[in-house]
């Protein structure tokens, strides 16, 4: 028997098993299943509408019901699903043996939120891949009927398809993320979910927030304003789809702009969190 | 050599939500548990034995006092990683079956891919769950779940385990396979701090106990030193004849006595049983 007491040192590694772990609870919840009929559902209600021909401009009506089928239960998931993976494992007490193992909080914190927003994001997958389909075939069709509307070729620019997903990806990571905030305060699942569609909603009218509060002469709004302005991510950034017309692809610094604001944002959340979490008792 | 477990004047309070008012689960303990032993801690219902165990291990931040494992501080992620813990009543991710129970446990315990899966297979044998070990959790009875949660806390070979209630709703041939299994341990040179209510059982296996009540330690010492017979009006009797036993139930009522037949337990009448049927599982 060594009587030495060795460290124990943080390690990525154990993150990994336990995002692991919680992506296979997602799977094995058949969430899924409920998730591929979400997105089907959502693509072929905007067939309900084909009938009208509009031409080229029925595309573009079938992208925006994809990207705000997306964005809406993409988010709307994004807080079910963190509360349910995260908050779950404390009310089932299985968090009870996991943390009685030589692991830190902030190992189980981060591997949660990963496996969390791994599985809201193959829900943006499934959603884009049969976006890009659903695009793809009706184009095929209306270019068989109206040639002349595309005599420079095929019109959706099918990157910026992909890339709108993925900066959806990136909000979805920011929601997750004050989702686990509040799961590890919460002493219920219902507390997180509701905290989170709450912030959800609020950094979705921050920007209307601030043409009100700003244009005011109190110092106390300004003031609270201020504050909220910092701890809460302003969503409506990543609402993209307005500024993709179709057939133009996104300029390239708003991948990294983006991408840089949602890193900035998780992590502070999740450094909250984890601090959080390292006080509660289990 | 530093010992297994130290609790140095523990104090443990809860909150009562929605009022001022504390509740003191535990309240000054002391205690020192050495190596390779194994330590039995007992008392009633709500004296403490859990919330002690769960300070011990960090899942609860002591309000006043000090815990060390081998040394280390309870508050320190580093002093868990030569221990297994068996919670009460345990309750597992239920999506997995218990084999991938045993490999994520490990995992994160530090067990080595390589050999992994014979550990796992040797674990499921020793707590008597080969043939469950590819069903889901969520689907075992309450005994088999404290026999996963046996083996979990085994799959890293640990230095010190932590018991707590391990043969609650186990039939009684698993809970003296358990007992059997646990003096196996302490010939390996592992150190076990049990919680338990069967007192016959801990009586045979622990090498000292504490009892507690409300919190505080009530004794603690040796088994032997504990049960020490110092009533001497009762004596026990074997090896007689007919006729010599007439003769002392005789004389035992002149002298206004009584003699009864020695009573067997109910615990070795099922034993023996069910130990003559097959397939216990
Ligand atoms: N999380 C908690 N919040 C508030 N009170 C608690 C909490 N956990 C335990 N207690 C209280 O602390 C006391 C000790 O509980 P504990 O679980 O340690 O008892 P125990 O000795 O393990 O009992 P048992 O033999 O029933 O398992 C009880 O009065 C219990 O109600
Ligand atoms: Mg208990």
């Amino acid at each position: 028997m060594s009587t030495t007491n060795e460290r124990l040192h943080w390690s990525f590694l154990r993150v990994r098993v336990i995002a692991g772990n919680t992506f296979r609870e997602a799977v094995r919840m058949k969430l899924f299943l409920a998730m591929t009929i979400l997105a089907i559902g959502t693509l072929a209600s905007s067939f309900l509408f084909q009938e009208f021909n509009f031409g080229s401009s029925e595309l573009k009506f079938i992208a925006d019901f994809g990207f705000g089928g997306m964005t809406v239960f993409g988010s709307a998931l994004a807080v079910i699903v963190t509360a349910q993976l995260f908050y779950g494992e404390i009310e089932h007490r299985t968090a009870l043996t996991l943390l009685a193992k030589p692991i830190y909080r902030s190992e189980f914190v981060l591997g949660k939120f990963l496996g969390a927003w791994a599985t809201v994001a193959c829900f943006l997958g499934m959603v884009t891949i049969c976006l890009v389909f659903a695009l793809w075939g009706r184009e095929t069709s209306i270019m068989a009927e109206y040639p002349d509307q595309f005599e420079s070729g095929r019109s959706v620019h099918y990157v910026a398809v992909i890339g709108f997903s993925a900066i959806q990806a990136l909000r979805i990571g920011i929601l997750c993320s004050i989702v686990v905030l509040f799961s590890t305060y919460a002493s219920s699942s219902l507390f997180a979910m509701v905290m989170g569609v709450l912030i959800w909603i609020v950094g979705q009218l921050q920007h209307i927030a601030t043409e009100a509060w700003t244009a005011g002469d109190s110092w106390l709004l300004k003031g609270v304003y201020a504050v909220a302005s910092f701890a809460l991510p302003n969503f409506h950034l990543f609402d993209v789809g307005d500024q993709l017309a179709l057939g133009e692809n996104l300029p390239g610094a708003i991948y990294g702009k983006l991408g840089l604001y949602a890193l900035l944002y998780v992590s502070f959340y999740l450094a909250v969190a984890g601090a959080s979490f390292n006080r509660r008792e289990l | 050599m530093t010992p297994a477990i130290a609790i140095k004047d523990l104090i443990k309070d809860f909150r009562i939500p929605g009022s001022d008012a504390r509740l003191r689960a535990v309240d000054g303990l002391n205690l020192t548990i050495e190596r390779e032993a194994i330590y039995g801690l007992l008392g009633p219902n709500g004296s403490g034995k859990s919330t002690t165990i769960k300070v011990l291990l960090g899942l609860l931040k002591a309000s006043a006092g000090n815990c060390e494992l081998f040394g280390t501080s309870s508050e320190n992620a580093s002093a868990r990683i030569r221990v297994g813990y068996l919670p009460e009543a345990p309750y597992f991710q239920r999506f997995l079956t218990g084999r991938e129970l045993l490999e994520y446990f490990g995992c994160l315990s530090g067990l080595k891919r390589a050999g992994a899966n014979d550990r796992i297979d040797e674990l499921l044998e020793r707590v008597g769950l080969e043939d469950a070990g590819d069903r889901r959790v969520g689907s075992y009875s309450k005994g088999m779940l404290q026999r996963i949660g046996l083996a979990q806390a085994l799959i890293a070979d640990p230095d010190l385990l932590i018991l707590d209630e391990p043969t609650a709703g186990v039939d009684p041939i698993g809970a003296a396979d358990i007992a059997s299994l646990i003096t196996g341990l302490k010939a390996e040179g592992k150190t076990v701090l049990l919680c338990s209510h069967l007192l016959s059982q801990v009586e045979a296996i622990c090498d000292r106990v504490a009892i507690m009540s409300r919190g505080r330690l009530l004794c603690e010492g040796t088994v032997a030193s504990l049960t020490e017979n110092t009533g001497k009006d009762s004596i026990r009797v074997d090896g007689l004849s007919k006729d010599g036993r007439e003769a002392v139930e005789t004389l035992a009522n002149e002298q206004g006595g009584t003699v009864s037949a020695p009573s067997r337990s109910l615990e070795d009448l099922f034993l023996e049983l069910a130990r003559n049927t097959e397939d216990p599982l």
